[in-house]
């Protein structure tokens, strides 16, 4: 074996591969860019302000149509009519009059804020919270009744503000109130939903006292376009089956050589399986049924993949390593792979806890409770910590492994012509790889941590990040082409060093050889380099 | 959506915030020598008198934005059937583009319902016009130029790795405030000299016009004197105003008052006490307040009245009124 495709093309090939990554990687950007609309909408919606007059707690309140509440615009009416607050139900109806929900939208989120006037001798008392009666129902078609689908009493605390002076003068104007996370649905299967909200009021058990005067509850959903999810599926019934491919294609060259794979390759492997698991669109399945599941799914799919990823930087530096540490065992790497399985394992239990929860009451939130906030902040900070640490070591261990090449370049100089430029060669093509994947896995992580310090909590307008569609098609695409382009650059070549220059690398230093395999229980590593490193760390 | 059927569905949420903006527009200027009189809020250009002043352009950019927040406001209620979803715009029919990628923004929606009623009621092509249209546009940017940005994060594990952003309508005070400010610096322009409507007048107030930033408010004549009474311009002057004077927590503006409105007026301040009967006490829920008791409470409020020779008339009122009027 004479080591991976890389090493034996020719500067041409490479530079006309490289061209047409480039080229789909632009494609990848089009294709968002272009045809794709904007990833997600959000609606805005207020509540209509319903009386119930009979105080039938399991009626249904509809905001308009045919059958709609008696509904008053102001609560200057309801204090003429002598309504109290425990008969006055927000109602909500998802989508807009004459639109209809779409299994394409994947999911839900609905944020609420509650508009509080300052009222002078009514403010809202320090760390107050609202005690909110919600139910959620849906239906299929215009006619029949709704179905509920959750009811929750759920507590809201409310962290609201007021920046003009507190003086009867101010009246009426509005408190600055944080928007609050309300509903998450993982699968939009019916057409229509309905929420009903109370607030109801209880003097003795101190519940929804002190929380000021409300005069509305707005509402926004956010939900993914049909459109990017069709462009996004079909983008993904594109990718996998040319990873699957090119997979196989690695594979069976593995498989065809005499010797078992070594780490490097497996782990080139398990990559590729990390990537084909997270292309495979089995979200065409939630356009025909119900699975909620699906966001959580999703969720741990780019878990799995973002974790692979990282464990393959972490074992190919360390493969790349010049001394004379034995490696090519997974144990070896534990110090390394340990922070991300850490981190990752972290994420996952406050993913579960979050959208796992939320599997059965869509109200669920992690970060509504002080004790949730603050065990959630632990796990991502926990998670922060161990990517800065995982971070430090691949910096580290690429620093290294540039030391030994350049250490070992004094030795070139010794070698012959045709051997000497071809190491170089190797070096400077070993190198380019090596920096692209750094600036990956810093824009990666970095990308990652800044993401998650702010998690949970909202970006007000100086926050300028641009989501769009072409960003994610194009690093979407991106990570696969990256691990298509490491599955064939580093499968085996089986071109053979037929010639002198081939016999002239061993035969030169003949006695090193026999060292090697009496030393080196694998012989045929990965790479022309890797099997340089480990001779001239015995020299 | 245009015509009479259109007329009918939107009418009743453009009475409503041109009503808004008038309320807006007497909040503002409760204080000042012009306070936004009935008068002054018709828009029509029936109305008679057609002043061009700073007023006037207030009047309009403030009923403008009114209009335009109460449709977006209608839009998010669910009480039209058709807000930012034109799908006649999308070239796509039947919800198609609500599936594929979702509507426009309700506030597009109250923007261009807002120019289709507001706009109209300018039927001229004189310079007024060209005023009022731009004061109208100018209430409109408004509206846009207040609304918050707002973000929320919903990417794997809810990280920011997907962000959804939206713009969201503020209180309408602070479209007040906006304009306030704006009122405070509008620009006049000099184009009623000679201004006939040919042709080629029209052409230089387009382009006299289109070089003025579009988020300003403009005027072309100089505000009358509010302090007199004016028959002919119906101005009912400042006489019988009430002012404020002392008090915590109020603005410098309001705490200048009577001497704005009064003595700035050659007026004179006159104190008045007077008792009120208010609800105090009360027990309050999130809404609609219960169990209150009344209270009686001896309040000072401060009056503009002519002033008087001295000695003329008797009475400790009216010495005191002159003593505060000396302080000054």
């Amino acid at each position: 074996m004479a080591g991976a495709i890389i090493e034996n093309m020719s500067t041409k090939k490479l530079v006309i591969a490289g061209v047409i990554l480039l080229l789909f990687q632009v494609f990848s950007f089009l294709v968002g860019g272009l045809i794709a609309p904007s990833p997600t909408t959000a609606v805005h919606y207020v509540a209509t302000k319903c009386v119930d007059v009979d105080k039938h707690h399991s009626d249904w309140f509809m905001p308009w149509g045919l059958k709609k509440c008696d509904k008053i615009h102001d609560f200057r009416e309801a204090e003429a009519m002598k309504v109290q607050a425990n008969d006055i139900v927000f109602a909500l109806h998802i989508p807009p009059p004459d639109k209809e929900m779409s299994p394409w939208f994947q999911f839900m989120l609905v944020i609420l804020q509650f508009d509080i006037a300052f009222n002078f001798n009514n403010q809202i008392e320090e760390g107050a919270v609202a005690t909110i009666d919600v139910r959620l129902g849906y239906r299929d078609d215009t006619v029949s009744e709704w179905t509920q689908m959750a009811h929750s009493i759920e507590e809201r605390k409310l962290s609201c503000n007021f920046t003009a002076a507190r003086t009867s003068d101010n009246e009426g104007r509005y408190y600055d109130c944080e928007l609050l996370p309300f509903m998450e649905i993982g699968s939009v299967a019916h057409k229509y939903y309905l929420l009903n909200i109370r607030l109801p009021v209880n003097e003795r058990k101190k519940v929804n006292v002190g929380i000021g005067e409300i005069k509305d509850i707005r509402l926004v959903s956010i939900h993914q376009n049909g459109g990017f999810t069709k462009v996004w599926f079909a983008m993904k019934t594109f990718l996998t089956p040319s990873i699957l491919i090119i997979m196989v294609w690695y594979w069976r060259r593995i498989t065809l050589m005499a010797r078992p794979p070594v780490l490097l390759e497996k782990v080139i492997f398990a990559l590729g399986i990390s990537m084909t698991f997270i292309n495979i669109p089995v979200e065409w399945f939630s356009v025909g049924f119900n699975w909620t599941w699906m966001l959580l799914f999703g969720d741990i799919r780019q878990g799995i993949f973002y974790t692979m990823l990282l464990s393959f930087w972490i074992i190919f530096c360390g493969e790349h390593m010049m001394d004379q540490m034995e490696r090519n065992r997974f144990t070896v790497y534990w110090k390394q792979i340990g922070p991300i399985a850490f981190g990752s394992f972290c994420l996952f239990i406050f993913d579960m806890c979050e959208r796992g929860v939320q599997l059965t009451n869509p109200f669920y939130s992690v970060w509504v409770t002080d004790v949730g906030t603050e065990l959630a902040m632990a796990f991502i900070i926990v998670a922060g910590i161990c990517a800065c640490l995982y971070f430090l070591f691949l910096c580290f261990m690429v620093f290294q492994v540039f030391r030994n090449i350049s250490g070992k370049r004094s030795s070139l100089p010794a070698m012959s012509k045709a051997r000497r430029l071809h190491y170089e060669g190797l070096i400077f093509r070993f190198k380019f790889l090596m920096l692209v994947t750094l600036a990956c896995a810093a824009m990666t992580v970095i990308f990652f941590i800044i993401s998650q310090v702010n998690e949970g909590h909202w970006h007000w307008g100086d926050h300028t990040v641009q989501v769009n569609s072409a960003f994610f098609t194009g690093i979407y695409g991106m990570w696969n082409l990256y691990v298509f382009a490491i599955m064939f650059l580093y499968a085996p070549s089986h071109k053979r060093y037929g010639d002198d220059q081939s016999n002239g690398d061993i035969g030169v230093n003949s006695g090193e050889d026999v060292q090697l395999t009496t030393t080196v229980t694998h012989v045929d590593g990965p790479t022309k380099i890797y099997r340089m490193a480990r001779k001239e760390a015995h020299e | 959506m245009t015509g009479p059927k259109a007329y009918l569905i939107y009418s009743s949420s453009v009475a409503t915030g041109a009503q808004r903006g008038i309320e807006e527009c007497k909040y503002q200027f409760a204080w000042d020598r012009w306070n936004c009189p009935e008068r002054a809020l018709q828009l029509s250009t029936h109305s008679g008198l057609r002043s061009a002043n700073r007023e006037t352009a207030f009047v309009h950019a403030i009923s403008s934005a009114g209009v335009m927040y109460t449709l977006t406001r209608s839009c998010s209620l669910g009480d039209f059937d058709n807000c930012g979803c034109d799908d006649t715009r999308n070239g796509q029919l039947g919800g198609q583009g609500w599936l594929w990628g979702g509507c426009s923004d309700n506030v597009g929606f109250g923007e261009t319902i807002s120019k289709q009623f507001v706009d109209a009621l300018e039927t001229g092509q004189d310079a007024r016009a060209a005023m009022n249209l731009h004061n109208n546009e100018a209430g409109r940017k408004a509206v846009k130029g207040t609304m918050k940005r707002t973000c929320k994060c919903h990417g794997v594990s809810g990280s920011c790795t997907t962000q959804t952003c939206w713009l969201q309508l503020p209180e309408f005070r602070e479209v007040g405030n906006y304009l306030k400010e704006k009122y405070h610096r509008a620009l006049k322009v000099d184009l009623l000299k000679g201004a006939g409507n040919s042709a080629a007048s029209r052409g230089a107030i387009a382009d006299t016009f289109s070089t003025i930033s579009r988020k300003e408010l403009v005027h072309l004549e100089d505000s009358p004197d509010y302090c007199l009474e004016n028959k002919t311009l119906g101005l009912p002057g400042t006489e019988g105003r009430e002012c404020l004077r002392k008090g915590k927590n109020l603005r410098r503006w309001e705490r200048r008052s009577c001497r704005r409105l009064c003595g700035e007026c050659s007026l004179a301040v006159e104190e008045r006490k007077a008792e009120t009967v208010s609800s105090c006490n009360c027990k309050f829920h999130w809404c609609c307040a219960v169990r209150c008791e009344q209270c009686r409470k001896t309040v000072t409020k401060y009056f503009c009245v002519k002033k008087t020779a001295a000695g003329s008339t008797d009475g400790a009122g009216r010495r005191k009124s002159l003593r505060l009027e000396k302080r000054q």
